[in-house]
């Protein structure tokens, strides 16, 4: 918690969007292209496309071009700030328990 | 104090304090005292800084001020859930997107008293990021985080 939550909030933004969840999801199963997911879903090419863009923006994939055609794949650090959103509150918590024994010293019953 | 081993998944830690219960249940539940352990209280819109003091029931809601940073104006909005006197408290935890249930339960020991906490899911009745909050709260905790870094790297493109 001692740190942004821009990166957490983007995450969780991104997948907010059903579509888009089920665009990750499938997408954790392996390197997907545009018109894969187009066909796998029923929503249309732009619109995958734009779900993609804002997954891709998220850090939750990536993307690379192979001539004409988009390839997407999960980005396995993506989720890392959630990782470091635990490690963090573990930190926290653990200094402001130290700070309540403190306190609990000075007052009365 | 014990830390729970298990860092990777929910939070939850436990701490054995040398004092009684009915004490360690003031620090959790008087605001003045909240404010000098945990994080400085905020008033409420149109209160003062010193009449912090807020409903001890479900529903009632305080603001914690944490240190501002890039990205975060600092804000925890807090919300009561679940009261058990010197039981047992609960509240909802938000920050940002980010939506969790903090969970402290007490416990008398022959020493004084087991506080343990609990960092935990979500309220159930959040605002419109809950399907995504919730999601991605259970790829936090569950296999999908240990999951994504033993997943092959895609192949190459082909030039």
């Amino acid at each position: 918690m001692q740190s942004a939550a821009t990166a957490e909030d983007a995450i969780f933004l991104a997948l907010a969007d059903p579509s888009r969840r089920a665009i990750f999801e499938s997408l954790t199963q392996g390197e997907a292209g545009v018109k894969d997911l187009t066909a796998r879903f029923d929503i249309s090419q732009p619109a995958v496309s734009q779900h993609l863009a804002k997954l891709r923006k998220a850090g939750l994939v990536k993307g690379r071009r192979d001539g004409r055609r988009a390839f997407y794949s999960v980005e396995p650090a993506g989720m890392q700030p959630l990782v470091n959103w635990i490690a963090r509150y573990r930190a926290f918590w653990t200094e402001r328990i130290d700070q309540l024994e403190q306190l609990l010293e000075t007052i009365e019953e | 104090m014990k830390l729970d081993d298990d860092a990777t998944r929910t939070l939850s830690m436990q701490f054995d304090l040398t004092h009684s219960p009915a004490k360690v249940w003031r620090t959790l539940t008087e605001p003045a005292l909240v404010a000098r352990w945990l994080l400085p209280i905020i008033g409420q819109p149109g209160g003062h800084a010193d009449t912090l003091e807020h409903r001890l029931e479900p529903g009632a809601t305080f603001t914690l001020q944490a240190p501002a940073q890039a990205g975060w104006d600092g804000v925890v909005r807090c919300r009561y859930l679940a009261i058990e006197p010197k039981t047992r408290i609960s509240w909802a935890w938000v920050v940002g997107a980010i939506d969790t249930v903090v969970t402290f339960t007490l416990e008398a020991t022959d020493t004084g008293t087991r506080l343990s906490l609990e960092q935990t899911g979500f309220a159930p009745d959040q605002g419109q990021n809950l399907g995504g909050a919730r999601y991605g709260w259970k790829m936090m905790t569950g296999k999908l985080v240990e999951l994504l870094p033993t997943l092959p790297e895609p192949p190459k493109a082909i030039r």
